[in-house]
């Protein structure tokens, strides 16, 4: 719980002024080179006269994000557990998955495209396949790193598999998960607009958005649909800083009392 | 049972451990015996790095260990662990801190149910309360001191009734008041609690405070130097601190200790 809201100029006034400079910066940019980026009026104009297209097509970004990244995050947890539980499962599944991971994702998507047309499976699967890595391999950590002596207490007690990590591992884990979370979810975007990059035209979508408005040197939308991109990021990690909070408050507690062995 | 009876409590018999790879391994524990009864406070005592806190993990099982037996009850280290006999009180709390306090000292009743049969269960509430944490139940570990987490982590140990207490420097992390009081509180519980109790230290006027017996250890490879007998009648109070058999029995352990760390420093 925070003691104080927050709420001191000296808090959020550092932050809005920089916002501003930026703007700033970017109106004279812009009104000094209009055949490159759009000034901030007419990206405005463009999303309120538009707003209904927006609208749509954010809708399809953002199922995608939504089922893709829940599809990657499931995955990639349940897939930690096992290997966490089963070590030979981590030596058995690890290579490969470091194999896919190292593929550019850029490079898979129009393959999948390829495989699955330009429906939004494709979209769903690669947004997965990026939210997927960061999730597992926190995950991984976060169920292994827990409090050794708590460990030990459960293992005189002659804690099954199971007791274990229902009791101690599920939820010693969660600030790792929760730090993989926040690399992963911006990465759920850019991985459903690269999608839908390559799979440009058919579908709607924000990613299309910007590569047709792109390809037509239409700039506001362009940088409409950027700017809605970028929202939709905020939006996202604003969520998961609630969530966090609300999982994890005990936390910061934990860790000024727990007593790692020195190494 | 007469045959439990018999053998209730800790029976070390000539337990080894090593470190190390093959061809260069290290003697931790050296052929170690020891017993401590039913009810006996026994306190090992010993410079850092002489193998005590290891000797402890390999008495609850958390340790395999190269030659020897533990007994714990008349049985094997495993069947004791399986029917939930040893209590462990690790260096530090190791409390789950999204839990309460009262949930965290349900955690051995919890786990490991089948052994919850035919024993004598404490409530956790009554034993937090007799650890004068009636007013904590409900808070969560980060919100307690460390004192006060350290009590909630003696009461987890002595809830589910196990016969045998193995306690590793649970007072080591607190400043010296706190530490007095926590001290005279466990020995307090243990009054009407008697278990086998085994307590590493390295704090001389808590082990003499504490115990029936002293083991002094000896580094390279760990071994016991000597064994020796606290006669102090119990109940104690902190007034022996100032008695003359507590200082005597001060000068002896500490005398020891010096020997056993050879006459380089000391």
């Amino acid at each position: 719980m925070p003691k104080s809201r927050n709420l001191r100029w000296s808090s959020w006034a550092p932050a809005v002024v920089t916002f501003g400079i930026a703007a700033v910066l970017w109106q004279v940019t812009a009104m000094a080179n209009p055949y490159v980026i759009p000034t901030l009026d007419q990206v405005g104009l463009s999303l309120i006269t538009d707003a209904d297209v927006y609208w749509a097509n954010m809708l399809v970004t953002g199922l995608e994000v939504v089922v893709g990244a829940t599809a990657g995050i499931v995955a990639g947890f349940v897939l930690a557990i096992i290997m966490a539980e089963f070590q030979i499962m981590e030596r058995a599944i690890m290579p490969l998955v470091v194999v896919v991971m190292v593929t550019p994702i850029v490079a898979i998507a129009p393959a999948l495209v390829v495989a699955f047309g330009f429906g939004m499976m494709p979209k769903f699967i690669v947004t997965a396949l990026v939210v997927f890595f960061p999730m597992l391999v926190n995950s991984l950590a976060g169920l292994r790193d827990v409090d050794d002596r708590a460990l030990d207490v459960l293992k005189t007690l002659h804690a099954s598999r199971w007791e274990i990590f229902r009791d101690l591992r599920f939820m010693g884990s969660m600030p790792y998960v929760f730090a993989g979370l926040r690399i992963a979810l911006p990465l759920a975007i850019v991985g459903a607009a690269v999608a839908e990059f390559v799979a440009a035209g058919q579908q709607a979508g924000l990613g299309s958005l910007v590569t047709i408005a792109a390809a037509q040197a239409n700039l506001p939308v362009t940088w409409a649909s950027i700017t809605l991109l970028c929202f939709m990021g905020v939006v996202l990690i604003s969520l998961l800083a609630v969530v966090r909070n609300r999982v994890l408050w005990w936390s910061n507690s934990a860790t000024a009392h727990r007593q790692r062995p020195s190494r | 049972m007469d045959t439990a009876q018999l053998h209730a409590g800790v029976h070390l018999e000539n337990i080894s451990k090593s470190f190390g790879p093959e061809g260069a391994r290290t003697l931790v524990l050296d052929k170690l015996s020891l017993s401590i009864k039913m009810g006996e406070f026994v306190s090992v005592i010993g410079p850092s790095g002489c193998g005590k806190s290891t000797l402890l993990k390999a008495v609850a099982g958390l340790l395999p260990i190269d030659g020897g037996t533990v007994m714990i009850d008349g049985m094997t280290v495993e069947a004791a662990t399986k029917q939930k006999k040893i209590g462990l009180v690790p260096q530090s709390p190791a409390l789950l801190p999204w839990r309460t306090v009262l949930d965290n000292v349900r955690l051995p009743m919890r786990v490991n149910p089948k052994a919850n049969a035919n024993r004598n269960l404490r409530d956790p509430q009554e034993v937090l309360e007799s650890f004068g944490l009636g007013a904590a139940l409900d808070k969560y570990p980060g919100q307690l001191s460390g004192g006060m987490q350290q009590r909630v982590a003696i009461a987890r140990a002595f809830v589910f009734d196990p016969s045998v207490l193995l306690m590793d420097e649970p007072f080591s992390a607190l400043d010296e008041l706190t530490r007095d009081a926590q001290r005279m509180g466990l020995l307090d519980f243990w009054q009407s609690n008697r278990k086998a109790v085994m307590f590493v230290t390295h704090s001389v006027p808590e082990a003499i405070m504490l115990s029936d017996r002293i083991v002094v250890m000896g580094a390279h490879p760990g071994h016991f130097a000597e064994i020796i007998n606290v006669p102090l009648p119990r109940p104690r109070t902190t007034e022996l601190y100032a008695t003359d058999e507590f200082r005597d029995l001060e000068g002896h352990v500490r005398e020891t200790l010096r020997e056993v760390m050879g006459h380089k420093s000391a």
